[in-house]
């Protein structure tokens, strides 16, 4: 529901170059974004359908008089219980210049890494494609698989832009 | 203090090419036989008041090309020189070619010099040409250097050559100046002023010095009215001022008096204008004229004192009079015409001939290097009719175009994004309003009577700020048919055919954004009826019908709607003659289709009847084009048309593009917006009214009718909450002129929305024409109905 402040304990405060990163959890699963491409938390609301659309876009919503759609990576990676409920949490991304809303469990919290921090992440099939894997982090027991989220986002995978540029 | 020009530009450029689209639209409207005053004048204006800016501005050339059109557009309306239908056709040109300047200052085109000398040759020998005019009287300087002295009776008036006007003379002033003015130097600075100007008499004024009262002055100048007027109105109290221009003073030998038909509150339209004349020009030339009054005046033809009423009533002082004066320097010889001293005539205005006294102006003329050859000071026959017209009737058609003249003022020009961006935050005013007022409604008793009355009132106040807003937009569609006169004179000239535009309905108003993109499609629907619809006068003649075709533009609102009709009664589209070409064109065509579904195959890319091609039309490329456009713009295009009788292309557009009306639909949980412009009717289908097709398509009778059935829950893959067609309602749509019935589960209402875009951060959606967002705060998708009926289609082909 609300964005979690900086979670001070987590952060490495030698090295200056880090990037936060907002992570959330999809099922058992850690994911971190670059918090530069999230314009906002907010709770989820019925979208409006649209005809034909992959189940995973779950429709429109209206964000402040902007038309938002809206996508459930749960369903999309088939991670967690699809249900909804009042601590649905929507993460609205700004990504190439459009706004579009991404449902997933739960946001933990914000967190720096710098460049050692992330590791690559072995190659390996699943539905979610490495090529949209940064890498991999680790604070301490944590393991939390950097996403490059505007990649995944453009992608025709996701079918949210007319000419995907993949 | 040096101001950056360059900022005023763009506001000059605008304004100029507004100033050449009324001159163009007044030029086309003139009857040539019978051409009204008011018009001449306005185009004189339009015209003079390009010349002003272009002038101020330093644009030269325009300035010196609108020039010698003023010069002879101010002869003509001055009625010393017959309008003909050549000097139209000139002006037009002469009106493109400063178009074309115009787009050269600001970079986007050029004007070819040598046509600009063209015309300008054009119009200085149109100038000088003789008019046809059955008094023998010199009208060309040059050709006939003297003009003999004219015995002038009452009944000859009709032929008076009238006179440029010397530019000399006499006004009585009145006025009551306020308390401010008299305590200040007010007063005194205007006398000061009007000194400066001319020979000042003060002929009444207040026993104490400074105090209240009225006073009377005579003024004798050449500086226009309207210059001084100002000054005078601004110290006078309250209105309480009069300029009146004297004639009756005639006789007393130095200029003419009694001319009191002016009202000084209403500007002269007719005789005024000429008076905004840059008084640098002025000065230069007719200062010397008004102190050598006798020597400059020596050489005027005698004139009788019945035409001094006469030539009053004529438009007088203006530029092109002082410019007329020195015609004579491009003539060979100068009129040995008896010299008859000003002071015996009375009279500046007098009919004169070229003379000496020009030379002594030369170092004037050096202003306006371009001014005499055009302005040669020829008479021309008036009209005595037109002579005749009473000042008061002038007077009277004055305070209209006074009236005409304040709109003008009061317009501001504000950049379109700036009202977008209002029309998108009241957007967003009239949702949260709708968000308020269903909260409330869902609190029912609970709400506070205040608040369900403010509230109410707030509905009010949106509704009527969003109707205000979107009014912004508008623009009345004679924008566009404006330019149209122009098209089909030139085309039909182009062409040998007679063609009369016949318009209506131009105050319809519509999106700014629409007129702009109509225009095109407009001008090739009106291209395409002149060149293919009206046959040429001959074979108009062998058919019975009059030699002079008629092509019909009418503009109207029809409910969410505005309709544009392009019509013509020429030939009417060959049905067979289509038919085979598109059968030469490969394109799936059969003998049983409908004319209307025949006539749209004109619509096809590179589909041409034309029997030849023409630089006007018939290679192919357009009318898909204008089919495109149309509906790019939420609009549809449908074709009537009867062989021998004509052709009408009707035009639906939305009103705007932000903004429509719509029906709004349940369809299981979801709610869609049906545009209302192609809601026919709806229907509640009985049992048994639906019936299927090879057990697939099905059909439900409507009116007599079989119309396709478009079940959209099942189009949209949505739950519905139905499971018989009894349950749900049948909307009868018109999708681009084919008809079907789109069955919903209930219809909910009617609203206006607001759409917006769902490509900005979605994609298409086949189906879906837009989102908007209801009272509630939920989006809610658009439909597209001609998409819809299509993907019925494909899915029936499917299962087929």
């Amino acid at each position: 529901m609300e964005a979690k402040t900086h979670a001070g304990a987590a952060a490495s405060d030698e090295d200056l170059v880090s990037s936060e990163y907002l992570t959330f959890t999809l099922g058992s699963e850690e994911y971190a974004i670059d918090i530069l491409k999230v314009q906002e938390i907010r709770g989820y609301e019925q979208p409006t359908l649209i005809a034909n659309a992959p189940l995973f876009i779950k429709g429109v919503i209206n964000l402040r008089g902007i038309i938002v759609p809206i996508v459930d990576l749960r369903i999309k990676f088939k991670l967690g219980s699809i249900d909804y409920t009042p601590f649905t949490v929507v993460i609205i991304l700004n990504i190439a210049r459009r706004v579009i809303g991404v449902v997933v469990d739960s946001v933990s919290d914000v967190i720096s890494l710098n460049a050692n921090q992330i590791r690559q992440a072995p190659d390996f099939s699943g539905s979610f494609d490495t090529k949209y894997i940064l890498g991999l982090a680790t604070i301490d027991t944590r393991m939390m698989i950097v996403t490059d989220i505007e990649r995944l986002m453009t992608s025709g995978d996701m079918e949210l832009i007319d000419s995907a540029s993949e | 203090m040096a101001i950056d020009m360059t900022q005023f530009y763009q506001v000059f450029f605008e304004e100029s090419a507004e100033h050449l689209a009324a001159m163009e639209t007044l030029l086309l409207e003139l009857d040539i036989d019978n051409p009204d005053s008011e018009q001449l004048n306005a185009i004189f204006r339009a015209a003079h008041s390009i010349k002003g800016s272009a002038g101020t501005f330093g644009f030269n050339d325009l300035a010196e090309t609108t020039h010698i059109l003023e010069n002879l557009l101010d002869r003509i309306r001055k009625h010393e020189l017959v309008l003909r239908a050549d000097m139209v056709d000139a002006f037009l040109e002469c009106g493109d070619r400063l178009r074309e300047m115009l787009e050269g200052h600001q970079g986007r085109a050029t004007a070819d010099p040598a046509q600009v000398e063209a015309i300008c040759a054009r119009l200085r020998q149109l100038s000088s040409d003789d008019a046809p005019n059955p008094a023998p009287i010199a009208r060309e300087v040059a050709e006939v250097p003297a003009a003999p002295p004219l015995p002038l009776a009452d009944d000859e008036i009709a032929v008076i050559p009238p006179v440029p006007d010397n530019g000399k003379r006499v006004y009585d002033i009145q006025f009551v100046p306020t308390q401010i003015s008299v305590k200040g130097d007010g007063v005194a600075n205007l006398l000061d002023e009007l000194r400066s100007m001319g020979v000042l008499e003060i002929i009444v004024q207040p026993d104490v010095q400074g105090a209240e009262g009225f006073w009377e002055i005579r003024l004798t100048t050449d500086v226009a009215k309207e210059i001084f007027a100002d000054q005078i109105d601004f110290i006078s109290d309250n209105g309480a001022w009069r300029v009146a221009e004297d004639t009756a003073v005639a006789v007393d030998g130095s200029m003419a008096f009694g001319f009191f038909g002016d009202s000084p509150g209403i500007p002269d339209s007719v005789r005024g204008y000429g008076f905004f004349e840059r008084p640098d020009d002025l000065s230069g030339v007719t200062q010397p004229a008004v102190s050598g009054d006798d020597d400059g005046y020596g050489f005027f033809e005698p004139l009788p004192k019945e035409l001094m009423a006469v030539l009053e009533a004529v438009p007088m002082a203006e530029e092109g009079d002082g410019y007329g004066f020195f015609a004579p320097l491009t003539s060979p010889a100068p009129a040995p015409e008896p010299a008859v001293p000003m002071a015996e005539e009375g009279d500046g205005f007098g009919f004169f001939a070229p003379l000496p006294p020009v030379v002594a102006e030369a170092p004037a003329v050096a202003l306006v290097p371009k001014a005499a050859p055009v302005a040669a000071a020829a008479p021309a026959p008036v009209a005595a009719k037109e002579a005749a017209v009473p000042a008061a009737a002038r007077a009277a058609a004055r305070p209209a175009a006074a009236a005409a003249a304040a709109s003008g003022d009061s317009s501001i020009r504000v950049s379109i994004e700036k009202v977008d961006q209002l029309i998108n935050l009241v957007g967003e005013l009239v949702i949260t309003q709708a968000m308020l007022l269903q909260t409330a409604t869902q609190m029912q008793e609970q709400a506070p009577e205040r608040l369900t009355v403010g509230l109410a009132q707030l509905e009010r106040n949106t509704r009527d700020l969003q109707e205000s807003v979107m009014s912004i937009r508008m623009m009345q569609i004679s924008f566009v048919f404006s330019r149209f006169p122009r098209v089909v004179r030139d085309l039909s000239g182009k062409l040998g055919k007679q063609v009369e535009l016949k318009t209506s309905g131009e105050t319809t108003e519509l999106d700014k954004s629409l007129i702009e993109r109509i225009t095109d499609p407009l001008t090739h629907l009106i291209r395409n009826s002149l060149d293919h619809g009206i046959e040429s006068p001959e074979k108009r003649v062998a058919a019975g019908k009059s030699p002079v075709g008629t092509i019909t533009l009418k503009a109207y609102h029809q409910g969410g709607n505005i309709v544009i009709e392009v019509g013509d009664d020429g030939a009417g589209l060959p049905r067979q003659k289509i038919l085979d070409k598109a059968r030469e064109k490969g394109l799936p065509v059969s003998d049983q289709m409908t004319d209307q579904e025949v006539f749209h195959l004109i619509f096809e890319a590179g589909f041409s009847t034309a029997e030849q091609v023409t630089d006007v039309s018939g290679r192919g490329v357009g009318m898909d084009v204008v089919r495109r456009n149309i509906q790019e713009m939420g609009g549809r295009v449908e074709i009537d048309s009867m062989i021998g009788v004509g052709t009408r292309i009707t035009v639906r557009l939305p009103l705007t593009l932000a903004i429509l009306d719509g029906m709004s639909v349940a369809v299981g949980d979801q709610t869609y917006i049906l545009p209302l412009s192609y809601v026919i009717e709806s229907v509640q289908p009985e049992p048994g009214d639906i019936k299927t097709l090879s057990n697939q398509g099905r059909v439900i009778q409507v009116r007599g009718e079989y119309l396709p059935v478009l079940v959209l829950p099942e189009l949209f893959g949505i739950k519905s909450k139905w499971r018989h067609f009894t349950q749900g309602i049948m909307i009868v749509i018109d999708a681009d002129g084919t008809k079907a019935a789109l069955c919903v589960d209930a219809l909910i209402g009617q609203h206006q929305v607001v759409i917006k875009s769902l490509e900005s951060n979605y994609r298409r959606v086949t189906g879906v024409s837009g989102a908007t967002i209801m009272g509630d705060g939920h989006v809610a998708l658009i439909l597209d109905v001609s998409a819809i009926a299509g993907m019925a289609k494909t899915m029936m082909q499917k299962a087929g």
